[in-house]
């Protein structure tokens, strides 16, 4: 791409919000990247495709009621010009037969700001040699991914905020038949010595699982969940429970939290936490994000996340969540556990590296289902006695942060976000490791 | 003034008349273009809940150098963005290509040529978003049937795509689809208790259509009836019995069928995901190459088809995205797996027969194997004689809950409504009904399937797989399906 993405949104929004009457107004919203996708099996490629994707989102607001026209943009700046003024006369024309908008707030002005990072490394047809020499002795599958996102909120209130992050990572696994040992690399700048050492560190964990494999019953264990599995338990928090609008519609797995009919653990304590620098420092309408928010502070729920849109609404307070109400940049605060000793602390139960699939089973008592996956061990006197067969989980949020947890490691990773569908998505987390005394197993 | 049509002919004629600039200058070279228009209307409790549309529209140049297959993609439909996305796939490809995991030849992209077009009555592009918002509008109040429902919804999806494919080989054909998800959900609560039933579960109500979804004579009426039904499910759930927990026969009504087929059927028989390329993110599978043909994965019930060729099914169409002409065909026959759902790509690197389902999301991914629709075919009995032949079960509706390992082994689901069976007839409804079990000794269980006359016709517009992530729309029908001794539970 050789046009300059900030000059043709001033070029862009200049043209359309001309053309506004003034009992209307306008917000764009970007999002931009320039993607490099490579795709393993085997260490070697099997596709890889490169990605110039722009879109803008053009929300309408106008007596009280809200349309959104997203559409692709070619940068030829008459041609997108010519588009979006057609769709402003359809949205004239059809808006007005629908209804007032309960969430609807006007449009405000929250400033002017520019932020740009950039990552340093080779090109990406380079490091795909350099992935594949490094892998060539063992059978790796994953993604290669980098290159520059955008991202923009520009209204006619006269607001303008525009960040671009050149990031990069690489989610793999290696394997030795059906056993797998997942590894992930996502740094600001390329490190050759760094990556080699994560490499090593995966292929070590693979060698562990050549052990013989351990068959494990359906039933209550005590077990280790590695940062890694901690993560994917994350993803609970961002299926709806922690959204107001969700909580106020009926889906309300943290009820009981809310309430203090129940509380989680006093180790456990939850952040919203945009000083991890994984996204933008502003939201998709362009309100300036806080920098923290305590969501759940010493097994208490302190916050849910709500945006401007649901607390109009209810009559709430926003803390300027996106539309969705989704998690960030979450962060569980570290624990007393040394993760270095992990094995000892645990002395016999599952060691569990990572989870998949994870699904509600019952929304109303925060009740999820998923699977062990990649390398996970069974532990016995301090010591991994050999990998085990894959098992089902079937246990309540309550249980696994509140009345089984025992610690949380005093190291947390950071994972960037991986989530590339349709587009690629900022963010990410930081979590550490969790002992649990007993984490329910079915099948 | 620019209309959506004109832009999409816009994209297209740019991008075949650059075409010929490029179609030399590697081994294989193809064009294609994307253009997308999705119409969002959601209605909550009588009022707006959103109302949004994406106008998507971007160009795939697939390029061939010495046997590897790789892509450049662009939203930037100029002379420029072109020439930008196509040298950057040849260099990239030509860096691959030193690597690749295969080396394929051209058979891969056959030249086909010709047009699918849904059937319709009415195009989607001549419904208003206000007809359609007024149409959802009254399907809210009609939830509405009494304070216990705190929130009715209604919403719609109205999609109207395009692709068009010209190969450097010959290939040159258009396709385009008309398509509409449409899902209603009542959410009732009494005191602590909570319940949410929705028209065939989440999103499972999809097909291609056109206006005439909502505009045929019975089209409001029928939705209505729907509406009343729902809500009047969830206020009874309210106040029903836990689904008990125990081993016992098993009916899944077709809206619960769609779920199961397209995790324990769909996923694990793509090849793609058999050969390893799915294994860091979506999974590998139980089933070996060496299994089609022999394995015994279901009973002699079991009939399972691939068939892009159904009529407004959801994932229907004339070619493949890699211009192979889609056909019926049996993955399952009478219980034993007989072919795999693997693209040309994949039917080379494996040997194995596969279908026409070399998919993508949209123009800025590359196709991999994908469902498109995949159905259980009907038995030979009528519901109530299944019902008959159940001393003591369950019959479980509308799907609420999903998960399976990334072999597709070990699976749980829920649902969101179920019904006691005892001595052969219905009797009390249960709340939170689960199920589990092991896909193999699970489809081996099949012990009946209800006539062909019962089957009824759902999907997903969203089934999520590869690297970089894609959505795709797969169909699946489904008649309802009796299982023996499966491992039912309830919630708490």
């Amino acid at each position: 791409m050789s046009t300059n993405l900030r000059d043709y949104l001033k070029k862009y929004s200049e043209g359309l919000f001309n053309s506004l009457k003034s009992s209307e107004d306008v917000s764009l919203n970007l999002h931009s990247e320039d993607s490099d996708f490579i795709r393993f099996n085997e260490s070697k490629v099997r596709q890889n495709t490169s990605v110039s994707q722009h879109e803008l989102s053009m929300v309408y607001k106008s007596a009280q009621r809200q349309y959104t026209s997203t559409t692709s943009l070619t940068l030829d700046l008459e041609k997108d010009l010519q588009f979006a003024l057609s769709k402003l006369a359809e949205i004239r024309e059809q808006l007005p037969k629908t209804d007032v908008n309960p969430k609807y707030s006007e449009m405000q002005n929250n400033g002017v700001s520019e932020v740009y990072k950039k990552s340093d490394r080779s090109s990406t047809a380079d490091l795909i040699q350099t992935i594949h020499s490094t892998f060539s002795d063992t059978d790796m599958a994953g993604l290669w991914c980098s290159g520059p996102i955008r991202q923009a909120s520009v209204n006619s209130k006269g607001q303008f905020h525009f960040f671009e992050n050149d990031s990069f990572f690489f989610d793999y696994s290696l394997y030795n038949g059906p056993r797998a040992a997942k590894g992930f690399y996502a740094e600001t700048n390329w490190d050759a010595k760094i990556f080699d050492s994560q490499a090593q560190q995966t292929k070590n964990t693979l060698s562990l699982l050549s052990k013989p494999q351990v068959k494990v019953k359906p039933g209550a264990y005590r077990s280790y969940l590695a940062p890694m599995a901690v993560a994917e338990l994350m993803g609970m928090f961002y299926w709806r429970a922690l959204s107001r609008s969700q909580y106020e519609q009926g889906f309300a797995p943290l009820k009981k939290l809310n309430l203090k009919e129940k509380l989680f653990s006093k180790e456990f304590s939850l952040i919203e936490n945009n000083l991890l620098g994984l996204d933008s420092h502003f939201n998709s309408i362009g309100e300036k994000v806080p920098d923290q928010i305590p969501v759940i502070e010493n097994g208490e729920l302190k916050n849910f996340l709500i945006s401007t849109a649901t607390a109009k609404e209810y009559n709430l307070v926003s803390n300027q969540a996106e539309s969705s109400e989704i998690l960030r940049s979450p962060e569980i605060k570290p624990g007393q556990l040394d993760e270095k000793n992990i094995l000892k602390t645990l002395d016999q139960g599952l060691y569990l590296s990572n989870l998949h699939y994870i699904n509600w089973s019952d929304p109303q008592t925060a009740r999820i289902t998923g699977m062990t996956r990649f390398a996970c061990f069974w532990v016995e006197k301090g010591e991994i006695v050999g990998p085990i067969q894959d098992l089902r989980f079937d246990d309540t949020l309550y249980n696994i942060w509140g009345s089984s947890l025992l610690g949380l490691t005093k190291n947390q990773q950071i994972f960037t976000s991986t989530s590339t569908y349709n587009r690629r998505e900022k963010g990410g987390m930081k979590v550490p490791g969790a002992l649990l005394s007993q984490f329910n197993f079915t099948l | 003034m620019q209309t959506d049509n004109q832009k999409n002919e816009k994209t297209k004629e740019l991008s075949f008349n650059e075409f010929k600039n490029y179609k030399s200058e590697a081994d294989f070279v193809a064009f294609k273009t994307v253009t997308e228009k999705t119409r969002e209307i959601a209605v909550r409790n009588g009022k707006p809940d959103d109302l949004r549309e994406f106008n998507d529209s971007g160009l795939l140049v697939e390029v061939m150098i010495n046997g590897h297959m790789g892509y450049g993609a662009t939203s930037e439909v100029s002379p420029e963005g072109i020439r930008y996305a196509f040298q950057k796939a040849k260099d990239m490809t030509k860096a691959a290509a030193k690597i690749p995991v295969f080396k394929f030849d051209q058979s891969i992209r056959p030249p086909s040529t010709g047009r699918y077009e849904t059937p319709t009555e009415q195009k989607l592009d001549q419904l208003s978003i206000s007809e359609v918002y007024d149409f959802l509008k009254q399907c809210t109040s009609k939830i509405k049937i009494s304070d216990q429902i705190i929130t009715a919804t209604a919403d719609a999806m109205l999609i109207d795509c395009e692709q068009n494919y010209l190969s450097s080989t010959g290939a040159d054909f258009r396709q385009n689809f008309n398509i509409v998800v449409n899902s209603m959900e009542a959410t009732a609560r009494e005191g602590s208790e909570t319940q949410t039933r929705s028209l065939h579960g989440g999103r499972g109500n999809c097909l291609q259509t056109g206006a005439e979804y909502f505009k045929a004579p019975s089209a409001l009426k029928n939705a209505l009836k729907a509406c009343d039904e729902i809500a009047q499910d969830a206020i009874d759930l309210l106040t029903a019995e836990d689904c008990p927990s125990e081993v016992c026969d098993l009916i899944l009504a077709p809206d619960q069928m769609l779920l199961q087929i397209h995790e324990s059927i769909g996923h694990p028989l793509e090849l793609d995901r058999i050969l390893g390329d799915e294994r860091n993110f979506a999974g590998w599978s139980f089933v070996q190459p060496q299994d089609f043909g022999s394995l015994h994965y279901g009973s002699p019930k079991m009939n399972v088809v691939f068939d892009p060729t159904v009529s407004n099914q959801l994932a229907s169409y004339k070619f493949d995205e890699a211009g192979n002409p889609s056909e019926k065909k049996y993955l399952i026959h009478n219980g034993i797996l007989k072919a795999g759902l693997g693209s040309l790509e994949s039917q080379m690197r494996s040997k194995i027969s596969g279908v026409a389902n070399s998919r993508s999301s949209s123009w800025n991914r590359a196709p991999i194997d994908r469902m498109a629709n995949i159905n259980l075919e009907g038995g030979d009995l009528t519901l109530d004689e299944m019902i008959s032949q159940v001393e003591r079960g369950v019959i479980m509706f509308s799907n609420r809950s999903w998960s399976i390992d990334d072999y597709r082994r070990k699976f749980q689901f829920g649902c969101e409504y179920a019904r006691l069976i005892e001595n052969g007839k219905i009797t009390k409804i249960l709340k939170n009904p689960n199920y589990r079990g092991v896909t193999v000794p699970f489809w081996n269980s099949l012990a009946a399937t209800t006539k062909s006359d019962t089957v009824e016709t759902y999907g997903s517009p969203y089934c999520g797989k590869g690297e970089p992530s894609q959505i795709i729309r797969v169909g699946h029908s489904s008649p309802f399906a009796l299982f023996k001794d499966i491992e039912v539970f309830g919630g708490g």
